[in-house]
């Protein structure tokens, strides 16, 4: 291995940002904003907005396998694969081969090594977290208290929301706190019809799914190149109109309009450097992907947002006398209270009538039901709440192979729109856990020589308690509208990771010896460290997370820049 | 509940509705924890015969009327391509033993109307079972290599790659499916 350590001032930044996804794209924003000369440090390969979104113009004939995975693809990517990655969008999952990692309980662990990461994957529902999110913990006496509050965050919703762009409906709930919005989608008849029943028959309010779609382009949007939303429900394959928000196209553009901004690709932070005399960060080490030739960078402030896993991960790879058990973990909690939502149940069930009904366009997003359990006078023998995404569509050709017939008829048969039909996906909470957790293998290494990442982690109780809820509560919305077939379903592959939103195991907290950040996402025993994606996480919430990190990484940076211009980092 | 009825809810979540074809591909990359390695061929995957033989097959589940029909679409290769590239050995064998099947039946010295009698037996005998079965494979195959396909979407559907806005409407009369390109 070659070492090339040049520590000149080519190497040495204001700012060092890991990752460049969802919540560092926003960290790279901010601090190039406020004037910082920022590093971005990206593990994977470069992707170019537009450009590299080979397959997003492309219609279903000129694919090979017309959206299949071929089993060779869909061996070497199975933990992602199998449940969202098609022919146009496979080139976004990481291949899990090439990153291996240990499951002692069934983890699925989806990952997008590449510019922008999974922001360029995520299905864009975004939900503020409601007030009792923030203090559920402290009243329920599990793991511990947030050190902040609804109240903390709104001005930094606020922020966030205007320039992601969010189409949705104000609904005034404290159950979901509205967000500052683009106009709402549309719903089908069938769903309209959905809405009116649940609210007639169970006093539930139904709303339109709050995505960030462009829906109508505010003057900021169409600055960084974003345009209005087509609907053609192709953004799995990237977004050729910028008209869902990702870091690549929005918050990377807005750093680079900065001129203060760089990236270097290809770069594996392997571990932060410590100062010891000054207690303080001063720059990371880094192992090139491609030639595994190992470099160092510096700066005075370090920004983790490599996702949950990845930044936790740099902490615990970061061990000195000071730290020997991972940078900043004197409380042990660096890997624990792992989390996620829960889901893959629900109900589903056919709709007779509305033959007349269509909709014109592909509409990405769906309806959101939100929390009704354990809200108001509402009590459960678990804790915690559950919300549903789903939506009413017309089955199209597809439904002939299970179809009796073939033929002329069949065959002109298929050309018709098919019935309708509805599903209703529930979201459920995952409580704190301190024995759900990751570690580091202690021989098993990838071909970079890092230590393999170990997922220990499982619903318990409370979850499994959740769910006869879901799947039951799913059902009578189903039935109070009349739908026909009503099958409320609960499926054995439901287990953590799969709920794609994995938070936690570098918690936030008032007090050093039980939480690893501040109220500011800074590291209690290193103080020019941020954490800001979803590491920092305490609970987890019943609604998407996104949104949250986004505001908690713009609400660090300022105070970081802050702190830096008052000396006291 | 089986596990494709399982995968299609997960398929929800994210929006996306799964054909048919695509939820049998995922039954099979369950089975992919075990060590069985997926064969790969180059060339041909079956015999001239039998590729004839489902070509006929395949033309009668979507014949040409005044439209395009399964042999005009290209349905006979794709499904040796798919066959080959996105199946198991088990599903291949499947697969395999049913066109064998009709091989021994003499299927192509059969008249239409006894080809057709024959595939409907077929088709009652698979849809006892709740497991993957030739006439499944075949059909996917089939729908999938024609609806897909651009004389297919063409010919079928009011095919709109760039719809601009969503909204609910009333349907005409004998409306067309619309279809967005959103599939692969
Ligand atoms: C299919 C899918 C659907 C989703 N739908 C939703 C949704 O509807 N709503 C919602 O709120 N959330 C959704 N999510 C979750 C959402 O994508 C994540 O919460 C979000 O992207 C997390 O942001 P992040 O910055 O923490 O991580 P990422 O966006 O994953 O970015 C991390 C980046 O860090 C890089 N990196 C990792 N390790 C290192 C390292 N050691 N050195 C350098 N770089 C590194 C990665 O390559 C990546 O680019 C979905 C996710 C998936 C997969
Ligand atoms: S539906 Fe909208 S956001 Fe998705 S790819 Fe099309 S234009 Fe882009």
């Amino acid at each position: 291995m070659n070492l090339n350590i040049k520590a000149d001032k080519a190497q040495t930044y204001d700012a060092i940002v890991v990752g460049s996804g969802m919540t560092g794209g926003w960290a790279a924003k901010e601090l190039t904003e406020k004037g910082l000369k920022v590093l971005v440090l990206e593990r994977g390969y470069e992707l170019k907005h537009v450009e590299d979104y080979k397959t997003a113009m492309k219609d279903p004939w000129e694919f090979e396998h017309r959206g299949k995975i071929p089993i060779v693809a869909a061996e070497e990517h199975y933990a992602t694969m199998y449940f969202s990655a098609k022919e146009g969008s496979q080139y976004l999952y990481s291949n899990d081969k090439e990153n291996p990692y240990i499951q002692k309980r069934p983890f699925n662990w989806i990952r997008a090594y590449h510019t922008g990461g999974k922001s360029l994957l995520w299905g864009k529902h975004t939900y503020r977290w409601n007030r009792e999110d923030f203090l559920a913990n402290a009243k329920q006496g599990l793991g511990v208290d947030w050190p902040i509050r609804y109240d903390d965050l709104i001005p930094w919703y606020n922020y966030v929301e205007k320039f992601v762009g969010i189409s949705g409906q104000a609904e005034g709930l404290a159950v979901l706190p509205d967000s500052n919005f683009l106009p709402p989608m549309a719903m089908t008849a069938p769903e309209i019809h959905l809405k009116k029943s649940v609210a007639q028959k169970l006093n539930r309010p139904i709303t339109i799914g709050r995505v960030a779609h462009l829906t109508k382009p505010q003057p900021w949007h169409t600055a960084v190149g974003r345009a209005s939303c087509q609907f053609r429900n192709r953004c799995s394959r990237g977004c050729p109109f910028g008209a869902y928000f990702s870091s690549l196209a929005a918050t990377i553009p807005a750093a680079r309009q900065t001129n203060r901004l760089t990236i270097v690709h290809n770069a594996i932070v392997k571990e932060i450097i410590l100062d010891d005399k000054a207690q303080k960060a001063k720059g990371v080490r880094v192992i090139d992907q491609n030639t595994l030739e190992v470099r160092e960078f510096y700066a005075k402030l370090i920004f983790l947002n490599a996702g949950t896993i990845g930044s936790t991960s740099i902490l615990m790879n970061s061990k000195s006398a000071r730290f020997p058990n991972g940078l900043g973990n004197d409380s042990d909690q660096l890997g624990r209270n792992l989390m996620d939502h829960h889901l893959a149940i629900g109900a589903r069930a056919d709709i007779e009538g509305f033959e007349d009904d269509y909709f014109f366009g592909a509409r990405p997003g769906s309806l959101y039901i939100p929390r009704f359990r354990n809200w108001g006078n509402d009590k459960r023998d678990y804790l915690r709440g559950f919300g549903y995404q789903g939506g009413a569509s017309r089955a199209d050709w597809s439904r002939g192979a299970t179809e009796t017939g073939f033929g002329a008829d069949f065959k002109k048969k298929m050309t018709q729109p098919g019935p309708w039909k509805i599903n209703l996906s529930g979201f459920g909470e995952v409580l704190p856990n301190p024995n759900n957790r990751f570690y580091l293998s202690e021989d098993q290494k990838d071909k970079w020589g890092l230590p393999q990442i170990v997922f220990d982690a499982d619903f318990g109780e409370n979850e499994r308690a959740m769910r006869k809820d879901i799947m039951n509560d799913g059902a009578e919305m189903l039935e109070a509208a009349g739908f026909k077939n009503v099958v409320p379903y609960d499926n054995p592959v439901a287990h953590m990771g799969l709920g794609i939103h994995e938070m936690g195991t570098a918690r936030m907290g008032k007090d050093p010896k039980t939480s690893v950040l501040n109220k500011f996402n800074q590291v209690h025993a290193c103080k020019n460290v941020f954490v800001t994606d979803g590491s920092a996480m305490t609970s987890a919430s019943n609604v998407n997370p996104s949104l949250t990190y986004m505001a908690l990484t713009a609400r660090a940076a300022s105070y970081a820049v802050e702190q830096l211009k008052a000396r006291s980092l | 509940m089986n596990r494709r009825e399982a995968v299609t809810h997960v398929a929800w979540i994210l929006g996306g509705v799964f054909s048919a074809p695509t939820l049998q591909a995922m039954n099979r990359w369950e089975q992919i924890g075990s060590q069985a390695t997926a064969l790969r061929q180059s060339g041909s995957f079956l015999t001239e015969t039998q590729h004839e033989i489902m070509a006929r097959v395949a033309e009668l589940i979507i014949p040409r009327t005044d439209t395009p029909g399964a042999i005009d679409a290209g349905v006979p290769d794709f499904m040796e391509v798919m066959l080959r590239d996105c199946y198991r050995k088990p599903a291949q064998d499947t697969f395999l033993a049913g066109v064998g099947a009709l091989e021994q039946k003499g299927f192509l010295k059969l008249s239409a109307d006894q080809q057709t009698a024959l595939l409907k037996q077929v088709e009652a005998e698979a849809q006892k079972t709740s497991d993957s079965s030739f006439w499944l494979i075949t059909k996917e195959l089939t729908l999938l290599g024609y609806y897909t396909s651009e004389v297919g979407v063409k010919a079928s559907f009011d095919y709109q790659p760039i719809p601009g806005r969503f909204e609910a409407i009333k349907i005409k009369p004998g409306q067309k499916d619309f279809m967005y390109g959103n599939q692969a």
